[in-house]
């Protein structure tokens, strides 16, 4: 990406972009990365656990015991376990952003894409919020970008 | 002219559309199909949505609508003894009661009965998922939406519709004996009961009934999930795909039924 500015840190790394073609194309060159983003929900029907474990059920043809218990696991490691059983209508933004992002990380993919964070936490200091979520799950994943535009770049400044 | 042309254009495009859907019904049904007979369909994931699937089909309603379907049976066995025993018609009642509840009504019943309470949510279910972009977000995390959610529910519901008419066919029979041999014993006996249901139910007869069965639970599922996965992404569109799913797969229950009758009477 010819435009984008990027601020960098261990394993996370805020993407600052010009605009949406941008963003979209980044997304589109990287089709192995893990989506956060809002336009990609949770599925309604299952609770949260459920939804981080069936992944790793499905992809790794895990028992179900097994999968909920790194589901749980995980969910522990991010002080969010109050949710578990909940689902989606029932949460909160910051619930549903950490049962996104525990979907996308149980598996430990290459690069998580955090796409548009002011989108999926508008009532949150989200830079601080991301920060310290990302600390918690040091371990878990490669790489974590952070996609967010170019005239959000000081709500960084002091955090990143 | 340009009435009669604008009209012509209407119909032209509603009969274009009434076909594609019935394309697009055909080519889920078929791939469904493939589906379902690969072995690589079925990991741990997907045998528990099948499991789930059977529970909210079958085994949530088996207590009730086993009951009424008893009850309905046995309303039905006595309404045709009773006339054929009227009409000094008795030694035929045995043979069609078999052949119209048995083989006719209760399948159907529990077919509709079914399209009805699961047919209408899955397709409800498959629509808003649609809507939602929740198979978008499946796909993205590497989930194949159609081995997780789509085919579990059509195995599921297909085994379901087969099992909770055989329970209400058994149950039929029973309650025919007990009907017709045991409170009734005006003319017939054990060795007539038997003798009778083997001669309705020979072998091409129960292959064209669970042929006919197998049908109606695949046509359950895979309608309404085909109508739902072809709900544009608006909201509004929720209530029109149902219903569109519903009057499809009223039609095609209805369509099996006939065929199943032309190839056993025809």
């Amino acid at each position: 990406m010819t435009n984008a500015k990027e601020k960098s840190g261990a394993k996370k790394r805020v993407v600052l972009l010009a605009g949406d073609a941008e963003r979209r194309q980044l997304i589109e060159d990287h089709p192995e990365a893990f989506l956060v983003s809002e336009s990609l929900p949770l599925r309604a029907n299952l609770s949260v656990l459920e939804n981080i474990a069936v992944v790793l059920q499905f992809r790794t043809n895990t028992y179900i015991g097994e999968a909920n218990d790194t589901a749980w696991k995980l969910l522990t490691q991010v002080g969010q376990t109050g949710c578990a059983e909940q689902r989606d209508p029932d949460l909160t933004y910051e619930e549903r952003f950490v049962a996104k992002l525990l979907r996308a990380i149980v598996l430990s993919p290459p690069i998580i894409l955090i796409d548009r964070p002011a989108q999926l936490l508008p009532d949150t200091n989200y830079p601080f919020f991301l920060n310290r979520l990302l600390l918690a799950l040091e371990g878990r994943f490669e790489q974590c970008w952070i996609l967010d535009y170019a005239w959000n770049a000081a709500l960084y400044t002091s955090r990143a | 002219m340009n009435a009669l042309h604008a009209w012509l254009t209407l119909v032209g495009q509603g009969f274009s559309e009434w076909l594609d859907a019935w394309v697009r019904v055909s080519r889920f049904a078929m791939t469904a199909l493939i589906g379902m007979l690969s072995p690589a369909t079925y990991n741990k994931a997907t045998r528990l949505v099948v499991q789930k699937q059977i529970y909210f089909t079958a085994w949530q309603i088996l207590p009730g609508f086993c009951v009424f379907a008893a009850l309905f049976s046995y309303l039905i066995i006595e309404i045709v003894g009773i006339t054929a025993r009227k009409y000094g018609l008795y030694e035929y009642a045995l043979e069609l009661i078999v052949r119209i509840l048995v083989l006719e009504i209760l399948p159907l019943m529990t077919a509709l009965f079914v399209a009805l309470r699961t047919g209408a949510a899955i397709n409800t279910e498959v629509a808003l998922m649609k809507i939602q972009n929740e198979l978008d977000a499946l796909q993205r995390i590497g989930i194949d939406p159609m081995r997780l959610e789509l085919l579990p529910r059509v195995v599921g519901g297909t085994i379901s519709v087969l099992a909770l008419t055989a329970v209400n066919i058994v149950a039929a029979l029973w309650l025919t004996h007990l009907a017709i041999v045991d409170f009734h014993p005006w003319t017939l006996t054990d060795g007539d009961f038997t003798r009778m249901i083997g001669k309705v139910l020979d072998i091409p007869v129960l292959l064209v009934l669970w042929a006919k069965t197998l049908a109606f639970g695949f046509a359950v599922t895979v309608i309404p999930i085909s109508e739902g996965l072809s709900t544009p992404q608006k909201l509004f569109h929720a209530p029109i795909s149902v219903l569109r799913g519903m009057v499809r797969l009223f039609f095609s229950l209805m369509l099996i039924e006939a065929a199943a009758l032309a190839m056993v009477y025809v």
